[in-house]
């Protein structure tokens, strides 16, 4: 159906915080209704949205967690992103959405790595890409190895006078 | 099979015309990879006449980009005050190892032929 017509049927039969931009379909939920929704998307009448595409992450300024999914019904021809907000001070946890789609464990398997968001139901919260001992390297908290252990060239100053010391670009 | 024509303003590789360079140190500062190296030293420049005043020049003694790092921005070119660094449009400098991807004042000086002027 088309975008409209989903995030009509979204909002007012399942009370979800449903929104359209162009042809994409928003929903925005808190936390604790993560799992309530993605049921919906996946097995509401006329929803029905079984082709998993990507399930990650991202981190806002002040420490907050953004996570998202984004799944499709692909005869219906519609597709939805499930929005979440995990803030800095609470438990980074969401349900785990395996139960839902099989093709979700190695995306939360992924957003774990990377962002430390742990998925309570998960089969199997193992790395998917990093070694052991690599931190959570996509928090803006973890550090770039590469700018820790290397001079950075700007510093120099070849006239050998002390002067008002540049920053790199970015601080 | 021949090469392909490229535009001339093409970003193929950084140019160093080493006469403009003040040692300012203002592309290896604003650099986001920090792959600019740079080393410089002072001299004395004698007075000009008698009475007059000596001064000190910056001398260039190191200047290398490390193409493996270069995301070919361009912030580097854009920035430099004196026009010393030029976008020049060869491409053909792939090397068999990383160190091979470091370019040396000489090797920059070398780009500098077929810079592109005004760019």
């Amino acid at each position: 159906m088309s975008a409209a017509a989903l995030a009509a049927l979204l909002s007012e039969r399942h009370g979800l915080a449903a929104s359209r931009t162009g042809e994409a379909v928003t929903v925005e939920v808190s936390a604790d209704a993560w799992l309530a929704a993605a049921t919906v998307l996946r097995q509401a009448e006329g929803v029905c949205c079984a082709f998993f595409d990507w399930l990650s992450a991202y981190e806002e300024v002040d420490g907050g967690l953004v996570v998202l999914l984004h799944v499709a019904a692909v005869p219906l021809r519609h597709r939805a992103l499930l929005r979440t907000r995990l803030p800095a001070a609470g438990p980074a946890a969401l349900p785990s959405l395996t139960g839902l789609w099989a093709g979700a464990g190695w995306h939360e398997r992924e957003t774990h790595e990377m962002f430390g968001v742990d998925f309570p139901g998960h089969p199997a919260l193992t790395p998917l890409l990093l070694p052991a001992g690599a931190g959570t390297p996509l928090r803006k908290t973890a550090g770039l190895l590469a700018r820790q252990a290397t001079a950075w060239p700007g510093a120099h100053d070849p006239s050998g006078r002390a002067r008002r010391r540049p920053r790199p670009p970015g601080g | 099979m021949s090469t392909p024509e490229v535009p001339s303003r093409s970003r193929g590789v950084i140019a160093l015309i080493e006469d403009n360079c003040t040692v300012c140190m203002v592309c290896a500062q604003e650099c986001p990879d920090w792959c600019i190296d740079i080393r410089g030293h002072p001299e004395p420049v004698p007075a000009e006449r008698a009475g007059g005043r000596a001064r000190t020049r910056n001398v260039l003694d190191v200047f290398r980009i490390d193409f493996s790092l270069c995301m070919y921005c361009g912030i580097c070119v854009e920035v430099c005050p004196f026009d010393a660094l030029r976008w020049a449009a060869d491409y053909a400098y792939a090397g068999a190892s990383r160190a091979e991807l470091t370019h040396e004042r000489g090797r920059l000086q070398g780009w500098a032929a077929r810079s592109n002027e005004g760019s």
